[in-house]
Parts: C-alpha cells; sequence; structure tokens
C-alpha cells in the first residue's frame, strides 16, 4: 500500500504548514517560500530544509516523494501526503460533516470539523503542472463560501489546474449561478450522486427526507450555471431493479450532465455494515445495468462504470469500464495472476470482502 | 402545469406521432390528440407529459431547463470555418455522365489554379481561426495536379497542429506519384463505386479497359490503406444499381457503410428529363433498399447500413449531431466549412458552385483573395433556419431536420417555395417516417439492425415511448 502519512520530526513552530518537497538535493528551480529542499537522503530517511527547520522524514525514500505537497502537523509529528505528485488521485478532505447518512457511505460522517481551508488553498497553489485535485468530505458544501473561494483563488493563480468536487447537491441555490458561470470554463466537475428517480427510494437510500427534491433543485442550479456534472450512481440491490427507469429519468431531465458514472459498491465504512443487505452482485446478474447502459447511450448520455472488475462485465459493456479505483485502495486476487484484461482492469478496493464478494470472478470469463 | 406545444402527424392507422420543439417524441392515438386539441388531456395524459419532457410547473425548475437544454442542443452553432473543399483543377480525365458542369477536358487550358490562385488560397488558410484543418480535395479530377495537393499539404501541416486531407478521385490513373500522394496517415481516398462493373462502366467508363483498371486501382488502394479508403454511390434514379450487386461490391471491399445520393443534374441535363415522378421513385428505392439491408444483416450477420438512415436515427433519438448539411438548423452558409474553386473563388458548397458555372445564379461568396463576403453571407440567413417556414412549424421532424435553400434554388430558381413541394422536403420527410417506422418496430430482423447500428446491446422500449390512455373519455 502507498503510505500516505509520514513521520516528520525537527519542525520549529508548533501549528500546521505546507511544504512543497524538491526532488534533488541540487534542485535549485525551486525557491519559493513554502518549497522544502532536500538536503539528505539515505534510503528511507530524508532531510529537508524548510522555513520552519529541517525536517526529517522516515519510512519512505526522497525519490518517491519529489514535488509532493506536504500538510505538516508538528505536534502529532506527521506529514500528510496532500498531494502526491506522480499519483492522479489527489483529494483535499476539507470536512467530515454531512447532512445526509447515505446507506453506503465510505466515509461516515463525524460531527467535529477543523478548518484548514487556509491550508489547502497553499497547497493547491503549490499543486504539479496539470493537476486535477479532488474535493471531498463528508459534504465540501456544508462549507459553501470557502469552496467556492477556494476555487476561484485557486484557478485564478493556477489556470492549469482542474478540480472534482464530489458534493451531495443539497445547497446550491439560485445565487450560486453566477459564481457557478465564473467557474464554468471546463474546469471544475461535479461529483454528484443520485440514486432513483422515485424520490421515496432516493431520500430512503440517503436518509434524508425531502432529499431528491432539493437534489433536482441543485441539478437546475448547476446546469444553469453551466457546471460540468458527474452524476454518480452507485448500484445496490435496493435500487437495482430501478435502474432503468432512472437512466430514462437521467436522459430527460438530466441531459446537461457531462458524465453518468454508475458504481460498484464500496466494502467500507457504513458500506461494509450494510454490505450484505447491498452488494448487488452484477458477475451474476447484469441486466438492469446493462439495460441502463442501452438506454442512456441510445439517448446521447455518456456513460461509465466505476469500480467493475472487468470479469464481472459481458463482454458487450467492457469498454464501459474505467479502471477507477485510486491506487493507494486497490488491490488485485489471486485470480487476477496472469489475467490478460490486468493492465485495463480496476482491481478491487483494498478491503473487498472475497468470501462475501462476486461470486464468478477471473480469468474463464476473459476470452481473449 | 403547463405543456410545451405539440406537433402531430399520422403514421398509421390509429396511431399518431407527435414530438415537441425541442424532439422529444412519442406515439398516441387519435383519441389523446382530441383531447389535446380540445384541453381535456386526463390525469394519466398529464403525468405521462410530465414524466416524459413534455411539461413543467415553473419557469426556471428543473423540467424547465432540461427542456430549454435539449431545445438548445437540437440548434446548430455557428463554428469557426475548420473544413475547405479546394478545386485545383477542374479537368478531368473521365466523362461521367453526371457530371456535366463540374469538369473540363483534360487537356483543356485556364481550368487550373494559377500561382497567385495558389499563393491567394495558402494565405487564406493561413487567416482562419481555427487549428484544426480537415481539407478535402475534389475537381475535376485533383490528382491530376498532386503537385498542387503537395503544396498545400506541406503547407498545413506546417500551418495547423492537426491536419487531414481527403482526395475525392476516380481512381482512374494510379501511378507510383498518386500512390505516393496517397501514402500518408493524414491522407484518406475518396472514391465513386456504383455498383457492379457493368452499371460503373455505363455511367463512368464506358470503355471495359478502363473500368477494369479502376477495379484494379479500387483493390490496391484497399489492400494498402485499408480503413483510410471509402467509396461512394451515386444512383441515378432513372436507372438505378441492382441493390444486391451494390451491396455486395460495397462489402468485398470491405466497406461496412453505403451512402445513397441521388445526382441531382443541372442545367440542360435537368432540363432534357421528366422529373415529376422523380421524387417517389426515389423514396421507392430506398425504401427498398433499407428493407433489402435489415433483412441481409439479420440473415448474413455481416452488418452493412445506409450512412444517412444511420444519422438521422440517431439524430432523432439524440440531440446534437448536425455535422450533415442536410439536418442542420439553422444552416448558416460558410459557418463552418467553405469551397475554393479552380479560380479561387469561395462557394457555401458544392451545389451553390455547379449552379453559378451553369450560369443560373451567383452564389459565389467571396474569393480566397479577399476572403469571405459578409454582405453576401447576411443575404442568405433568413433562408437557413427552419423554425419558422410556415410548413416547418407543423412538422414534428422539424427539430431534427436542417434546410436546403440552395437546392431549393437549383430545382425551383426562388426559395419561397411552399416546403411541402421541395424535393428536400419529400426525401427528408420518406426518410424520417422511415426512421421512425423501424423505432416503433416490433420485427426481430429490424431491431438487430437498428442494435448494430446504433452500437447497443439491447434496444430499450423506452427509445419507443407510446401513451395511450383508454380509461378517458373523450367528449
Ligand atoms: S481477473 Fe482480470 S478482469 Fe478480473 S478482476 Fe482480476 S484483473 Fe480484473
Ligand atoms: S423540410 Fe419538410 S420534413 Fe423538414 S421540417 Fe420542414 S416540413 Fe418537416
Amino acid at each position: 500500500m502507498i503510505p500516505l502519512r509520514i513521520q516528520v520530526e525537527g519542525a520549529t513552530r508548533e501549528d500546521p504548514f505546507v511544504v512543497r518537497l524538491s526532488g534533488a538535493t541540487a534542485d535549485t528551480t525551486i525557491s519559493g517560500l513554502w518549497d522544502a529542499l532536500l538536503v539528505h537522503s539515505e534510503d528511507e530517511k530524508c532531510a529537508y530544509q524548510t522555513r520552519h527547520g529541517e525536517l526529517r522524514l522516515s519510512g519512505i525514500r526522497s525519490s518517491d516523494l519529489a514535488g509532493d505537497v506536504l500538510l505538516v502537523d508538528p505536534t502529532r509529528k506527521v506529514g500528510h501526503r496532500l498531494l502526491r505528485a506522480e499519483s492522479p488521485h489527489n483529494a483535499f478532505l476539507v470536512t467530515e460533516r454531512c447532512d445526509q447518512i447515505c446507506t453506503m457511505c465510505s466515509q461516515p460522517p463525524k460531527r467535529y470539523h477543523v478548518d484548514l481551508f487556509p491550508l489547502f488553498q497553499q497547497a493547491a497553489v503549490l499543486a504539479p503542472k496539470g493537476m486535477t485535485i479532488g474535493i471531498t468530505g463528508g459534504e465540501p458544501m456544508l462549507f459553501k463560501d470557502q469552496v467556492f473561494e477556494l476555487l476561484r483563488r485557486t484557478l485564478a493563480a493556477r489556470p492549469d489546474l482542474s478540480f472534482h468536487v464530489l458534493t451531495n447537491a443539497q445547497h446550491f441555490d439560485e445565487t450560486d449561478v453566477g459564481i457557478l458561470r465564473e467557474l464554468s470554463n471546463g474546469k471544475v466537475l461535479w461529483g454528484v450522486p443520485l440514486y432513483a428517480r422515485e424520490s421515496s427510494l432516493h431520500d430512503a437510500i440517503v436518509r434524508k427526507p425531502g432529499a431528491f427534491d432539493k437534489l433536482m433543485n441543485s441539478l437546475g442550479v448547476l446546469a444553469r450555471g453551466g457546471a460540468l456534472i458527474e452524476l454518480r450512481t452507485v448500484v445496490l440491490k435496493t435500487n437495482a431493479p430501478a435502474l432503468e427507469s432512472l437512466a430514462e429519468y437521467v436522459s430527460v431531465q438530466l441531459p446537461f450532465i457531462s458524465k453518468w458514472a454508475i458504481m460498484q459498491l464500496e466494502n467500507i465504512g457504513f458500506g461494509r455494515m450494510n454490505w450484505d443487505k447491498l452488494f448487488f452482485d452484477n458477475s451474476e446478474c447484469f441486466a438492469p445495468i446493462g439495460a441502463a447502459i442501452d438506454v442512456a447511450r441510445g439517448r446521447g448520455v455518456n456513460v461509465a462504470l466505476y469500480n467493475f472488475p472487468l470479469c464481472t462485465v459481458p463482454e458487450s459493456y467492457r469498454a464501459f469500464a474505467a479502471p477507477s479505483i485510486s491506487d493507494w485502495k486497490q488491490r488485485y486476487l489471486r485470480e487476477c495472476d496472469g489475467c490478460v484484461s490486468r493492465k485495463d482492469c480496476g482491481g478491487f478496493f483494498t478491503w473487498y470482502p472475497e468470501a462475501r464478494g462476486f461470486s464468478r470472478l477471473g480469468l474463464e470469463q476473459i476470452e481473449a | 402545469m403547463k405543456i410545451w406545444p405539440l406537433r402531430f402527424r399520422e403514421l398509421g392507422p390509429s396511431r399518431v406521432l407527435f414530438a415537441d420543439d425541442a424532439g422529444g417524441y412519442f406515439v398516441s392515438d387519435p383519441a389523446f390528440l382530441q383531447r389535446y386539441v380540445d384541453s381535456a388531456l386526463s390525469d394519466t395524459d398529464r403525468k405521462f407529459l410530465y414524466e416524459h419532457g413534455h411539461a413543467f410547473n415553473r419557469v426556471g425548475d428543473l423540467q424547465h431547463t432540461s427542456f430549454t437544454w435539449r431545445w438548445t442542443a437540437r440548434q446548430s452553432a455557428r463554428e469557426k470555418i475548420a473544413y475547405v473543399i479546394l478545386v485545383p483543377t477542374l479537368r478531368c480525365n473521365l466523362t461521367c455522365t453526371y457530371c456535366q458542369v463540374s469538369r473540363a477536358a483534360e487537356n483543356a487550358k485556364g481550368y487550373d489554379w494559377d500561382t497567385d490562385t495558389l499563393e491567394a488560397v495558402l494565405g487564406f488558410l493561413d487567416r482562419l481561426e481555427t487549428d484544426e484543418i480537415k481539407v478535402e480535395f475534389q475537381g475535376g479530377e485533383p490528382l491530376l495536379r498532386s503537385d498542387l495537393l503537395r503544396r498545400v499539404r506541406d503547407h498545413c501541416r506546417k500551418r495547423f497542429s492537426r491536419s487531414e486531407f481527403v482526395v475525392c478521385t476516380n481512381l482512374q490513373r494510379l501511378g507510383p506519384d498518386e500512390i505516393g500522394f496517397l501514402d500518408a496517415v493524414d491522407t484518406y481516398t475518396s472514391t465513386s463505386l456504383d455498383g457492379g462493373l457493368l452499371h460503373h462502366e455505363r455511367y463512368r467508363t464506358r470503355n471495359r479497359a478502363l473500368t477494369e483498371e479502376f477495379f484494379e486501382n479500387l483493390d490496391t488502394v484497399v489492400q494498402r490503406f485499408g480503413q483510410r479508403v471509402s467509396a461512394l454511390p451515386t444512383v441515378d434514379i432513372d436507372d438505378p444499381p441492382e441493390i444486391e450487386t451494390l451491396v455486395t461490391a460495397f462489402e468485398s471491399y470491405g466497406f461496412s457503410s453505403i451512402y445513397l445520393r441521388p445526382v441531382n443534374y443541372h442545367g440542360f441535363a435537368r432540363r432534357r428529363r421528366a422529373q415529376r415522378d422523380d421524387l417517389s421513385r426515389w423514396n421507392a428505392f430506398y425504401d427498398e433498399f433499407i428493407d433489402f439491408l435489415i433483412d441481409r444483416n439479420f440473415q448474413t450477420g455481416h452488418v452493412m447500413e445506409e450512412f444517412y438512415l444511420s444519422l438521422c436515427l440517431r439524430r432523432m433519438l439524440q440531440p446534437g449531431h448536425d455535422g450533415h448539411v442536410d439536418l442542420r438548423n439553422p444552416s448558416l452558409p460558410a459557418s463552418d466549412y467553405v469551397l475554393i474553386d479552380f479560380d479561387g473563388r469561395l462557394y457555401p458548397s458544392d451545389e451553390a458552385r455547379m449552379l453559378s458555372r451553369i450560369g443560373q445564379i451567383d452564389l459565389s461568396i467571396g474569393t480566397a483573395h479577399d476572403g469571405i463576403d459578409q454582405e453576401a453571407i447576411a443575404a442568405r440567413v433568413p433562408s437557413a433556419f427552419n423554425n419558422f417556414d410556415p410548413d416547418c412549424i407543423h412538422c414534428p421532424y422539424q427539430p431534427f431536420c436542417g434546410t436546403d435553400p440552395i437546392d431549393d434554388v437549383s430545382r425551383y430558381r426562388r426559395v419561397d417555395i411552399p416546403r411541402q413541394d421541395t424535393w428536400f422536403c419529400g426525401r427528408q420527410l420518406a426518410v424520417f417516417d422511415k426512421a421512425m417506422s423501424l423505432i416503433y418496430s416490433s420485427d426481430e430482423r429490424v431491431l438487430y439492425s437498428l442494435r448494430k447500428w446504433a452500437g447497443l446491446a439491447t434496444w430499450p422500449n423506452s427509445l419507443a415511448p407510446e401513451h395511450h390512455d383508454t380509461s378517458a373519455h373523450t367528449s
């Protein structure tokens, strides 16, 4: 597994700060206030010169850290790798609060909130060229003003960057159309979950009465603001039978979305607690998903399957399966050894429960 | 609840097609039509209309926003010119019967770009705003001037970040020089293939040796360049090709798409011909051709499509897909492509150049030297829309359809002819009717082809929405 937290010692201040790690001892191309200059490197120990003292890092090679942006918490002596230069999967977890309690939530909400927006703002500006940064939670848009401000300021300073904001879209209103338009030059993708076209079913899944109506209102606001929208639907036992009907709804009422991601469940958080009630084994029955894909594509909606191992998807739909699982939580099984499709396949979440997962997996289903 | 206006058209006994301005369609019955015109819709009617995107509650709600989005997505946006058709020479080494006015004899003088014109063309390309370009070389036979083609191609490769070239050639002469030009990954070969050997010979080569030469050359380019070769048939409705022979010929060269176009005669050639029933014969031929494909696809499993029908199907099911000029609305001249003739004059299309050439009307819109004449463009804007045409506003196919004022001028010498009396409309209506009948078919053979053409694994029922409220009573 890729380490996301690193032991850090030697900071001369107490409150958290952000630094960007240079790649080589002689790297003179970076010299900003926020840069940490590599001064010593040996196996899994390295030292960096910063404004806040000489930081000593252990447990990882400096070569794996080149260009990373680190959030250093001196009292706990840890550095969080906020942005990993070599990875396409980077996100700021801006809050753990949320106003929904979705049955499959992978990151169940917590009450307390630490405001780190100023540090995220600094980190974003230090990101490697062209990076896409995720904004996630909890529900980031509980702090709507701060998120908008973060997006606006970062993109003004760094037009090469992009953002992917995961939001339950409960908090947009007509007054947001202006700022959304300002941000509508293709740099911000709003990932928004929708589970069913029947409001009662959707509300039951997110466990918040009235959520569906708020969501539809927000989607209208996003559309009028010219926002790029990635609609996200996790397939569950509860909503799978309603998926084809949802596809019709999407094509008629949400034709402005950029992409519809149909997703498999992640076995963590509430997803782990409710796994047996929720997990829909598409390796046994793909029909409702296939029907939804055909409706959506027939109507010109761009569809993708996230978190589906390729061998669980019938041949004719495999082209839609994207290798979507982030590198730091991805693994493969014994079945995958020597699989011809492994390089195109996203595999499994680290916490995938083999004994209670897909009933049909593996090579014998991949004829190539 | 407010309902967006619906247009309707009878599809068959007791079957009425309805469509809104954004292209949302469904089939219902005369009883529903009666309730609709009487403003006496049942609750079931209203629920159906709301759920299928034909209604909204208040301006600015999601249903209103999505409808306006779908409407807007059907209007063609004006774009930068990124497609240029070049005619470096009008001379040709064949005398096909279809081609009376757009050619000159092979050894004629004064029908090629001179040095000044070449420079003007290159200058015109330089001044385009686009960074990516497609260039189509037409003629005459453009390969007679492969030297000019090379000059243009070299220039474009340097000037644009991406460039692609299509050579429309009769493939009659294919020496090392011609092959050498076509042999490049950014260069595509497009030729004419009218059917079997005899048919091709009757209309194009009129000489067995030449015919055999053409087929040999076609073999050569297909073998060498594979997917970079395409072919188009030209169909004369007075003597249409044998359908099976045509399809087999295309399949034998590995083509999976055939674009059926009727030849449009100009000038003398037109006047000599009785045109009156051309349209109905064309539509009958087209219909027979599609049915043949559907049967054949189902039986052989080798799928062949008719290009225009596939495109219309996509355009009816989805927003967008208005790349074809006949399906574009508004269709503004020189909005994203332009033609430069052998004498450096600019035209909005090939048809426009031919009409101007026979002296019927001057449809040029500038010169390569001076650029596009915006006044000439502005004069044509009114006829570029179908939204307000007195016939089209009642037609459920309007959201999918385009407009072709140049075809109207060519056939009737005016653009203000009642739409439904035009060739253009007659052909469009027939294709759209055919497409609708396929969408609503339950014939296994039809569904097989629809799935294959659309690239779907199943053909969902919701692509053919139906509404019938049998419990509603009609006054
Ligand atoms: S067996 Fe192959 S297709 Fe299946 S999960 Fe493993 S790598 Fe993916
Ligand atoms: S041209 Fe004919 S088919 Fe097209 S919209 Fe007008 S009336 Fe309908």
